[in-house]
């Protein structure tokens, strides 16, 4: 991280670049027919830009058309008028797997671990901006070191931890290890040593608040903007999570959507093409539904949480 | 103050106990198991560096280390490519382009669709005989034979990084945007006074300027890449089919682990996987701040 | 005012994580005050019907989980390893038996009270054999015994090889070279002998097929084994199968319609002639894809005897439930009464002698034309060796098939095939001597 701040300091210095060459007196664009070329090459860019999107949905497209057909259909080949099999395949897939349950299970999953985050992130954050302890700064760097490290590599032990704590096969696992995040930790930290003033908690300090109340009166709502930041990161990840849901869950009607969809590969419903590109739309449909509301939201804490860092 | 400051430890209080338990000790936990021939039951013994002398010659561990590379590499030439191209073209001020965030969601669509998924419909899609893809392929004439896009391993993986970069290249997109708008237009402005054309402008200031922000994109994509898993498990039958070229790194330790019961050598699999990103990690930094230095040199 | 609602409503929601925390964790570890519910795991969902029966007769609400073959053991073991979710009946496929018999899961049902050896005469010996440990105590018994066969169209055979006899039908199909002879003759009226080249595996391996390890711990590769590499890419080179690979949807879909296949640039519509399969596959396979052939199937035997599948049932050796869990282990493998009525129902070949003796002479089965495929398969099951079943079947016939899939498409050379195979067996189970 500290490396990347480097670089930023370093770029006024490729400023320099354009200034060197030598002067040129200003050079205006050709004036001969400009107009017709530049709507000419804006209409390239269009088309090729709407091509684009349009090979992006196909996949999509596919999938939803091709849920609507029977298994017959879909193998003869691929037309883009819908089938008349919705009902049935729905009702194939329903004999053999409880979708909604997956969706009510990555439902609780994802929003417990995205609130466990940003709680506990702002608390630990706050606590490593606003007191001066013992170890503190050896403390952070520790937590920033593991935050390098995948957690693939803690992937077998943690499965062992958990069968000690009797803990598998329960949403506990995928859920409480979110108080440590030490990523979101960082971002909110961050945020807040250059939103936050110190003379604010003091202040608060003087009128007899309690720590905990100033926190969470005062610096939690100011700290909102980040933790929503990173609430969106949370959630999708924690939402697409496949491998620790896959170790760690073993009843079916615990599955997470992820886990339910290999589930799916391998269960009867797989021998009817129609009705596993049901299950796969349904399990794709509502997220495309819900982007279309938060799309904005979205693209612009992608943003920020790039740029920021 | 100084008593204040013991509230300190309240605050990061929760955060340590749970990092300790469900981060740090599994880690450690991992590092003890990697040493012995564990195999799910109780009653494992110590085996020395076995594991890792195993490691070492493991034709498998190697191959899924150059799979996991090629798919990862292929995939990020073609989406960092993408989203610099849509980046310039929305960036620049001639063309004044307009939909950007129509483009700009609709590009980032497939990233948030959960990988399991994906996978699937794409296993279904890509099918030789009864695929939608060889159908519409073969109706529109671009090809005359179906192909067999998951049985040959240079298609296979070829499939997986086209899937990935369909995923990817919008959200690389949009951190590239966010970078581009940030240059201030008087950059671009004093080339354009200086003459340069496009390309000049696009090499000599957007690119640089750019450097941190591709250095961000390559290292989280990266680490991602290395541990690609669930688009390579679930698009054959899980083992890395056709041929081991889909078997990457996290694949490898997964069956190994939980498909095999092999957990002491799996966890020396992970201390692998482990280094490989940190030695990768380490040289992209090294390389892109070489080139940095070597730039400012220059200049 | 706008703070303390965001606060709230974190309050909130953490109070409710916490909660549901507890719940799914007192779920899992409370099965003692749950007495009244019988959880049992399975691959299929076979154990439907049976369930029905337990519950009317019994008053015991059953709670039957299906996970899929694939997932099966990755998903069961951790759960009987640690107790947590685990089931107090689950059943065990052939593939995995002998691993799961010796690990210790199932109670031991040869102590009180079960006694189950007293069963012993009235079970095929094959059967109560193979769900014994190695120290002779029954873990496991199963109700089925599963000789395979060739399931066939009678109107293609009829067309093609002018009879739908099964009996002249599996004489012309005795031999290898018959077989392909078969083939062809389909071939001229544009059918497809067999869906995929795995299809011949079975036959491949000859009369006196091996186990898969000896009790050396060495993999051995029988010449049988082998010969199914040339005998898969003759199939595939003579076209005599439809490229529908096991268990796919064209595969099912073969069963009941015309399927396309695509071979040298064009695509041609085709029917396939027959499957193979074992007992199971008639009830569990067939008659649940092909509704409109039905009726126009027989059964008859291939160049070899072979034998596929089976399903084992047993009790969790920490179930809180047992007597209830072998009271349907019970009615499954020994009740005379509702075995007669699965059998007349669904034609499974069963495995309990007292029903079998008494309903093979007039049986006759609806979907095969009223064949008597239970005395076909019943002469079947005399040639069934079991020691052929080892604990690494179900990963080593993975890869195995693997390997001569890649030499079908000709990916890689017979002997480069075998090479990998090898290696990768040695991969997966370094305990086993691979020359």
């Amino acid at each position: 991280m500290e490396q990347n701040a480097e670089t930023r300091r370093m770029l006024p210095d490729s400023e320099a670049q354009p200034k060197r060459k030598e002067d040129r007196p200003l050079q205006v664009a050709p004036p001969s027919k400009p107009k017709a070329k530049k709507s000419f090459a804006r209409g390239l860019i269009y088309t090729s830009l709407i091509l684009l999107a349009i090979i992006c949905f196909i996949p999509f497209l596919m999938m939803i058309v091709n849920a609507t057909r029977t298994n017959g259909e879909v193998m003869a080949g691929f037309t883009l008028i819908p089938g008349t099999a919705l009902l049935d395949n729905y009702a194939t897939l329903s004999e053999y797997i409880n979708i909604w349950n997956g969706f009510k299970n990555s439902l609780i999953i994802s929003v417990s671990v995205t609130v466990l985050s940003g709680y506990f992130s702002a608390l630990t954050a706050y606590g490593f901006t606003f007191y001066n302890f013992k170890g503190k700064n050896a403390m952070f760097i520790f937590m920033l070191v593991m935050m390098m490290v995948p957690a693939q590599l803690g992937l077998i032990g943690f499965y062992e931890i958990s069968k000690t704590l009797k803990i598998l096969d329960t949403f506990i696992p995928l859920i409480v290890p979110a108080i440590a995040t030490p990523f979101t930790v960082f971002f909110i930290r961050q945020y807040t040593q250059a939103t936050l003033h110190i003379s604010l908690i003091e202040a608060a300090r003087i009128d007899g608040a309690s720590e905990l109340r100033i926190f969470h009166t005062i610096a939690l709502p100011m700290m909102m903007p980040a933790i929503a930041t990173m609430s969106i990161f949370t959630f999708i990840g924690s939402w697409n999570n496949y491998l620790m849901p896959l170790v760690l869950l073993f009843s079916p009607e615990k599955y997470t959507l992820p886990v339910l969809m290999g589930f799916l590969k391998g269960s009867q419903v797989a021998e009817n093409l129609g009705a596993l590109y049901l299950g796969i739309a349904i399990s794709v449909v509502p997220i495309m539904i819900a982007f279309l509301f938060l799309s904005k939201y979205i693209v612009s804490s992608i943003s920020a949480g790039a740029v920021k860092e | 103050m100084k008593k204040l400051d013991r509230y300190g430890y309240l605050f990061i209080a929760p955060f340590w106990v749970v990092f300790l338990t469900f981060s740090i000790y599994p880690v450690f936990l991992t590092l003890y198991y990697s040493f012995t021939n564990y195999t799910g039951s109780p009653g494992e013994e110590i085996v020395g560096f076995a594991n890792y002398a195993r490691l070492l010659t493991d034709t498998y561990f190697i191959e899924a280390f150059f799979n996991t590379i090629k798919i990862w590499g292929i995939n990020f030439a073609l989406q960092i490519g993408m989203a610099l191209l849509l980046a310039l073209l929305f960036s620049d001020l001639r063309l004044k382009l307009k939909g950007l965030n129509f483009f700009r969601s609709f590009f980032y669509l497939p990233n948030l669709i959960t990988i399991s998924s994906v996978a699937l419909l794409f296993g279904i899609l890509l099918d030789w005989q009864h695929g939608s893809l060889n159908m519409v392929l073969m109706k529109i004439g671009l090809i005359s034979d179906p192909i067999n896009w998951l049985a040959e391993p240079v298609t296979a993986q070829l499939s997986v990084s086209l899937i990935l970069t369909w995923m990817w290249f919008g959200h690389s997109f949009i951190i590239v945007m966010a970078g581009v708008s940030g240059i201030s237009t008087d950059y671009f402005e004093a080339a354009h006074i200086d003459g340069a054309n496009r390309w000049q402008m696009f090499t000599r200031v957007t690119l640089p300027l750019l450097k941190p922000i591709l250095l961000y994109i390559m290292i989280t994509s990266l680490i991602g890449g290395l541990q690609l898993f669930d688009l390579p498990m679930l698009i054959t039958d899980g083992i890395g089919s056709p041929d081991g070229s889909l078997n990457t790194m996290v694949l490898y330790l997964y069956n190994q682990a939980f498909k095999y019961n092999n957990y002491g050598y799996a966890s020396a699999v992970a201390y692998g996987l482990f280094l490989i990103t940190l030695v990768f990690s380490a040289m992209v930094f090294k390389g892109m701040f070489r080139n940095e230095r070597a730039a400012k040199k220059e200049a | 005012m706008r703070k303390l609602v965001s606060l709230l409503t974190i309050g909130a929601l953490s109070v409710g994580v916490l909660s549901a925390c507890s719940d799914s964790s007192s779920e899992g570890s409370s099965d003692a005050k749950k007495d009244d519910v019988l959880k049992i795991w399975s691959f299929t969902d076979e154990l439907k019907e049976p369930i029905k029966t337990y519950e009317e007769r019994n008053g015991v609400k059953v709670e039957l989980t299906i996970v899929p073959t694939a997932d099966y053991p990755t998903k069961l073991k951790p759960a009987l390893e640690s107790g947590v979710g685990a089931p107090d009946v689950f059943t065990g496929e052939i593939a995995f038996l002998k691993q799961w018999v010796d690990a210790g899961y199932w109670e031991n049902l040869s102590q009180e009270p079960y006694n189950a050896d007293e069963a012993a005469d009235d079970i095929v010996p094959y059967v109560f054999d193979l769900g014994k440990d190695k120290d002779g105590n029954v873990r496991a018994l199963s109700w089925q015994t599963t000789p395979g066969g060739i399931y066939y169209k009678r109107s293609l055979a009829k067309e093609a090889l002018g009879t739908d006899d099964p009996k002249e039908v599996g004489e012309m199909m005795s031999t290898m070279d018959g077989l392909f002879e078969v083939g062809e003759k389909l071939k001229e009226k544009g059918y497809k002998l067999f869906p995929d080249e795995g299809s011949i595996r079975w036959f491949a391996q000859g009369a006196d097929p091996q186990a898969w390890v000896n009790e050396d711990n060495e993999l051995v590769l029988t010449e049988g084994k082998q010969k199914y590499f040339e005998y898969a890419k003759e199939l595939r080179e003579r076209g005599l199968t439809a490229l529908a690979p096991e268990w796919s949807p064209s595969w099912f879909e073969g069963m009941d319609k015309p399927i396309k296949v695509k071979e040298g640039g064009k695509e041609t519509e085709t029917q396939v002639f027959s499957y193979v399969l074992p007992t199971w596959g008639l009830h569990a396979v067939l008659k649940e894809n092909a509704k409109e052939t039905a009726g126009d199937w027989a059964v008859t035997s291939g160049p070899s005897p072979y034998f596929w599948g089976g399903t084992w049932v047993g009790v969790y050796k920490d179930s809180k439930n047992k007597e209830a869990a072998y009271d349907f282990v019970k009615l499954m493998t020994q009740d005379e009464e509702f075995l007669t009525d699965w059998a007349k129902e669904t034609g499974d070949v069963l495995a309990f002698t007292p029903v079998t003796e008494k309903i093979k002479d007039d049986f006759s089965d609806e979907f095969l034309g009223g064949q008597n495929n239970y005395e076909f398969f019943l002469g079947e099951a005399d040639s069934i060796k079991p020691g052929i079943v080892t604990k690494y079947d179900q990963q080593l016939d993975t890869l195995y098939g693997a390997a001569v899939t890649s030499y079908v498409e000709g990916k890689k050379s017979k002997e480069e095939a075998i090479e990998e195979f090898k290696k990768q067996a040695k991969n997966a189970y370094p305990d086993i001597v691979v020359d």
